[in-house]
């Protein structure tokens, strides 16, 4: 502990576990945030990673605080909450924008909670109304925002206080591509400003854009630790074959032999880091039935996890 | 910035502001649709002194020598005071925590639970105030109130607004559908409404009923008002008063600490 400068860490965790009943929601999590980086969290629904920025922010307690730690720009959360959440911008999962006030009331309503004064708020607000390109929408109701809208309002709502740390629930859940695109730019933009980030995600694809550094989680537990690059490149085969059509394959199956085969329900997918050997089962099926691509951080992902539903 | 143990140096809002700030966001919420929200505390009064001041005064006469719509309107201004705040904290409070995720977005903002439930409570006892005063304007307005104090009864409105919401805080903690409420409204606040002395004086039921009457926090708001209303002499004031006020501390610790449980996991 005493080697590293906690100054260049934004959020550390050590050892935090949290039950739930009988659910095990996490078990000893470990990890740390660098500062203007982002940390990813992924995992399957119900993996803990709602739970763990939860308990970031004090929402949720974690178990046995006096031997796990968490510290959060030097805090923690069981002892400051308030300093925590005035540093940080946090983005929850759910919209939970007051639908009885306008855009622009949402967000004056939300610099009175951190104190801040008209003369300070007002071109606060207009930069981040810009900033998320909700300009036009100043005086909308809630009710007529598309879920985009909604979203990029939250995110703004998180920044009215130039947070220092940016906790994102799922950012990008149910948008449209280009949303999610103007969502990632946005979020590049702030880290190069010195925001760090730590967002959770399903997305596969959200995680490669925006983080530089990755966990994976399964069951409350860290499985999977690093770049998104590494990752892929030391877990998991470079390409991957899908077989689209079962019937065929068992016949070319007992003719060659296939390297790694996961299988689910309608599909089977063959992964291999010899191309040519791919290409040659490939060419025993009729275009419509195979698809040949790289292997990406989803095929890593439902590796690790499985293929089977988690919840 | 950063101390001598690496942490960021911030200053947060004190506590009364941010329990202040709480208060704004109801504040501006209830505000934006004002005439249909103010229209009723005014309409109210008018049609329950019609209703049973005119019409059943007549029969009734005097009661401990106070016109009997005298007599019943100054009840009426705490009654309407404890049935907003009651409102206003068992489904407005349900609503925001359960449908809007009101409170987990106030939540993520520098406010903690206490901040939030205390900043209820006390809005609960700004509506309680607006909604005697308006009793009290329309009383005013037909002559019906004697005594110059009376301008401090709206501050018992505020206090049965505060006892109020607390208690519903409290009740609503124990809340999983919205329908629970029912055995809270017909079940206590009711009876409440009858047997606190604000329909009929308590000394006219049986002793045993006047004894119980004495524990309904509502009774010692009508008390009040009533001795600041009418000018009636009531050597029991202190008591009167210290009972709200103990009432309002147990009952908001009791709200603060079941409902936080529920809102932090």
């Amino acid at each position: 502990m005493s080697e590293i400068d906690l100054s260049n860490y934004v959020v550390q965790v050590s050892g935090v576990s949290k039950k739930f009943k009988d659910l095990k929601a996490l078990k000893e999590l470990s990890f740390s945030v660098e500062k203007a980086t982002c940390l990813g969290l992924l995992g399957p629904n119900g993996s803990g990673k709602t739970t763990m920025m939860k308990i970031l922010y004090g929402k949720t307690l974690r178990d046995n605080p006096q031997v796990s730690q968490v510290s959060v720009f030097g805090y923690d959360p069981t002892t400051n909450e308030l300093e925590i959440k005035y540093l940080s911008g946090i983005v929850p999962q759910e919209d939970n924008l007051d639908a009885e006030l306008s855009v622009w009331q949402n967000l004056v309503i939300y610099s009175r909670f951190y104190g801040l004064s008209k003369k300070d708020y007002l071109p606060r607000l207009n930069y981040l109304l810009n900033f998320m390109e909700l300009q036009p929408k100043r005086d909308s109701k809630i009710r007529e925002l598309s879920g985009g809208m909604r979203r990029r309002l939250i995110i703004a709502r998180a920044l009215i206080n130039s947070p220092r740390l940016l906790i994102l629930d799922e950012p990008t859940t149910g948008l449209d591509p280009q949303v999610r695109h103007v969502i990632w730019e946005k979020l590049r933009l702030l880290k190069k400003e010195g925001v760090s980030i730590l967002l959770t995600t399903h997305y596969m694809e959200e995680a490669f854009q925006i983080c530089d550094k990755l966990i994976i989680l399964h069951k409350g537990e860290k499985i999977l630790e690093g770049e998104p690059n590494f990752l892929i490149e030391k877990n998991i085969e470079k390409y991957v074959l899908e077989i689209l059509n079962l019937d065929h394959f068992e016949k070319v199956e007992r003719k060659i032999s296939v390297p790694r085969v996961e299988k689910t329900g309608n599909c089977y997918f063959i992964y291999s880091n010899d191309l040519e050997k791919l290409k040659q089962i490939r060419d025993k099926f009729s275009a419509g039935d195979s698809y040949l691509r790289q292997s990406n951080l989803e095929d890593l992902f439902l590796k690790i996890t499985g293929r089977q539903l988690g919840d | 910035m950063i101390n001598s143990n690496n942490k960021m140096i911030v200053k947060v809002p004190s506590f009364i502001f941010r329990i202040f700030s709480v208060w704004l966001r109801h504040y501006q919420v209830y505000t934006k649709t004002i005439i249909s929200n103010g229209f009723p505390p005014f309409l109210e009064p008018l049609i329950l002194l019609a209703g049973l001041g005119l019409g059943l005064g007549k029969f009734v006469g005097a009661i401990e020598g106070v016109d009997y719509v005298k007599f019943l309107a100054t009840g009426i201004a705490v009654t309407s005071a404890m049935y907003t705040a009651a409102f206003e904290c068992t489904f407005g409070t349900f609503l925001r925590l359960d449908f809007d995720n009101i409170y987990d977005g106030m939540l993520s903002a520098s406010i903690t639970v206490k901040d939030l439930l205390l900043g209820e409570i006390f809005f609960a006892g700004t509506k309680g105030l607006f909604f005697s005063s308006a009793v009290l304007i329309v009383l005013s307005f037909f002559g019906l109130i004697p005594s110059f104090f009376a301008f401090l009864a709206p501050l018992v409105g505020f206090l049965t607004g505060l006892m109020f919401g607390a208690l519903s805080l409290f009740v609503t903690s124990f809340v999983t559908t919205i329908n629970h409420f029912n055995f809270y409204f017909t079940g206590f606040l009711t009876p409440m409404f009858f047997f606190s002395g604000i329909i009929f004086p308590l000394n006219s039921l049986p002793k045993f009923a006047a004894q119980i009457a004495v524990f309904f926090p509502l009774t010692h708001s009508v008390n009040l008002i009533r001795a600041l209303c009418l000018n009636k002499d009531n050597p029991n004031l202190f008591f009167d008063l210290t009972y709200i006020i103990i009432f309002i501390l147990i009952f908001s610790f009791l709200a603060v600490w079941r409902l936080g449980k529920r809102i932090i996991n």
